[in-house]
């Protein structure tokens, strides 16, 4: 019989609450849980946010304290959100990104330029820089005729396409 | 709290919040009233991003995410103690001026990013690192839009129009910040607001080339042997980074924090 530690109880807490926006994937699936230690009965917890400028992290805060501070053991719940190391969607995992799919959203396919930073000229002609979001195959027919109808969506991490194949409009997750 | 804001360290993330809290406020005009719902959208993203960006700088100011104490200097500051450039504080006047406001805007902010992605202060450092990233969107937002404009010859006079009016203030932008001779000694700032102009105005001018509207460049800036200058004393009364705003700032300034004067403490 294992015995699970009191620090492995919470981490899994953390890692089990889901993404206020999107109901069907966790933190832990989004690979936003960066750091989670227990000293005596406090819990501190450092988050990963995706987008800096996503407005449910608060939710996100209030969502990891209540399910910490519901563990036996567990007086003070500490949650930080840090900005180093930089989150990207490499970190969603293989079940995260099925999620999203089954709700309709393309997962990032990873293949973006991520690291390509904006910062020399030389690297920016008008139009000459690749895009920050590639093409996405449709989440409900699996088809590569697809085309993005609005780089910017309903949240921070997400913009508006259309499959040409199965008619239907989805969303995709955005590569950073 | 015991917070100095005349210390450098404050004044560069002062001046960062509030470009871009005023910049996002502004934007937020045309929720429901821009002219597609693609449009719509995008402005109203790009509030919410440069809204959301200056509540990260002014957590790295405070030290914590302490909600009251974020908003007392987002919203409980007089307006002569915000740092933003007068560019930042105009409206929107119509959709050519805000996208030329928005592409002048977002490749300066997207330089001082890439600066400040080496700043010795290791939290200044990750934030401007992982905004770079969500930058890029506005960039290419911005950029294909002048492309779009400069297809269509109406279009072009329009954008032309509001690219005379922006260009003046955008130069602004890069007024030297109180205290920059310290900044940069330390690190925290690791090069000047002049080298910043330099890179900027090499890209601007290669692009307004690219685009046939060079001629909306003000002639104020020149070519010297180390590059693109402004003349020695452009920047000698002082502008929006010396707490100088104009009437436009006021009207908004009373908006913007309406809200928070009226019911202090109030949250969502």
């Amino acid at each position: 019989m294992t015995t699970t530690t009191l620090e492995q109880q919470v981490r899994a807490a953390v890692e089990a609450v889901p993404d206020p926006e999107l109901p069907p994937v966790t933190m832990g699936m989004l690979g936003m849980v960066h750091a989670v230690e227990v000293v005596g009965s406090r819990a501190s917890i450092e988050l990963l946010p995706t987008f800096a400028g996503c407005p449910a992290t608060e939710m996100m805060e209030r969502d990891v304290v209540a399910a910490v501070g519901a563990i036996d053991g567990i007086d003070e719940v500490r949650v930080a959100f840090r900005y180093s190391p930089a989150w990207t969607p490499e970190r969603i995992d293989d079940e995260g990104r099925e999620r999203l799919r089954e709700f309709g959203i393309a997962p990032p396919t990873g293949t973006g330029t991520v690291s390509e930073v904006p910062d020399d000229a030389r690297r920016l002609p008008l139009m000459g820089r690749g895009p920050a979001t590639g093409h996405r195959a449709c989440p409900y027919c699996g088809s590569d005729d697809t085309v993005q109808d609005s780089p910017f969506g309903p949240t921070p991490c997400r913009d508006v396409r259309h499959c040409n194949t199965c008619d239907q409009p989805f969303e995709a997750f955005k590569e950073l | 709290m015991d917070l100095d804001l005349t210390a450098p360290r404050s004044l560069l993330l002062l001046t960062l919040a509030d470009d871009e809290l005023v910049t996002g406020h502004r934007h937020s005009h045309w929720t429901g009233v821009a002219p597609s719902l693609e449009e719509d959208l995008a402005f109203s993203t790009l509030a919410q991003d440069e809204i959301n960006h200056a509540d990260v700088w002014l957590q790295i100011l405070v030290g914590s995410n302490d909600r009251d104490a974020v908003d007392a200097l987002a919203l409980g500051r007089k307006p002569d103690e915000y740092r933003h450039a007068v560019l930042c504080e105009r409206p929107p006047l119509d959709f050519a001026y805000t996208l030329a406001r928005q592409w002048l805007y977002d490749h300066f902010d997207a330089i001082r990013l890439g600066q400040l992605a080496d700043s010795t202060d290791a939290d200044i450092a990750a934030v401007a690192t992982k905004l770079l990233h969500e930058e890029r969107y506005h960039l290419e937002h911005a950029d294909s839009w002048v492309r779009r404009f400069s297809g269509d010859d109406t279009a072009r006079e329009k954008l032309a129009v509001g690219l005379r009016a922006v260009w003046p203030e955008a130069l602004w932008l890069f007024e030297p910040l109180p205290r920059e001779d310290e900044m940069v000694a330390d690190g925290l700032m690791p090069t000047f607001t002049a080298s910043w102009l330099v890179r900027w105005a090499e890209l601007m001018v290669a692009m307004h080339d690219e685009i046939g509207l060079a001629d909306t460049i003000p002639t104020d800036l020149t070519m010297s042997g180390d590059g693109w200058v402004l003349p020695d004393d452009f920047f000698a009364t002082p502008g929006g980074r010396r707490g100088v705003h104009t009437e436009d700032w006021t009207s908004a300034w009373e908006e913007m924090t309406h809200l928070h004067r009226a019911h202090p403490g109030a949250q969502w």
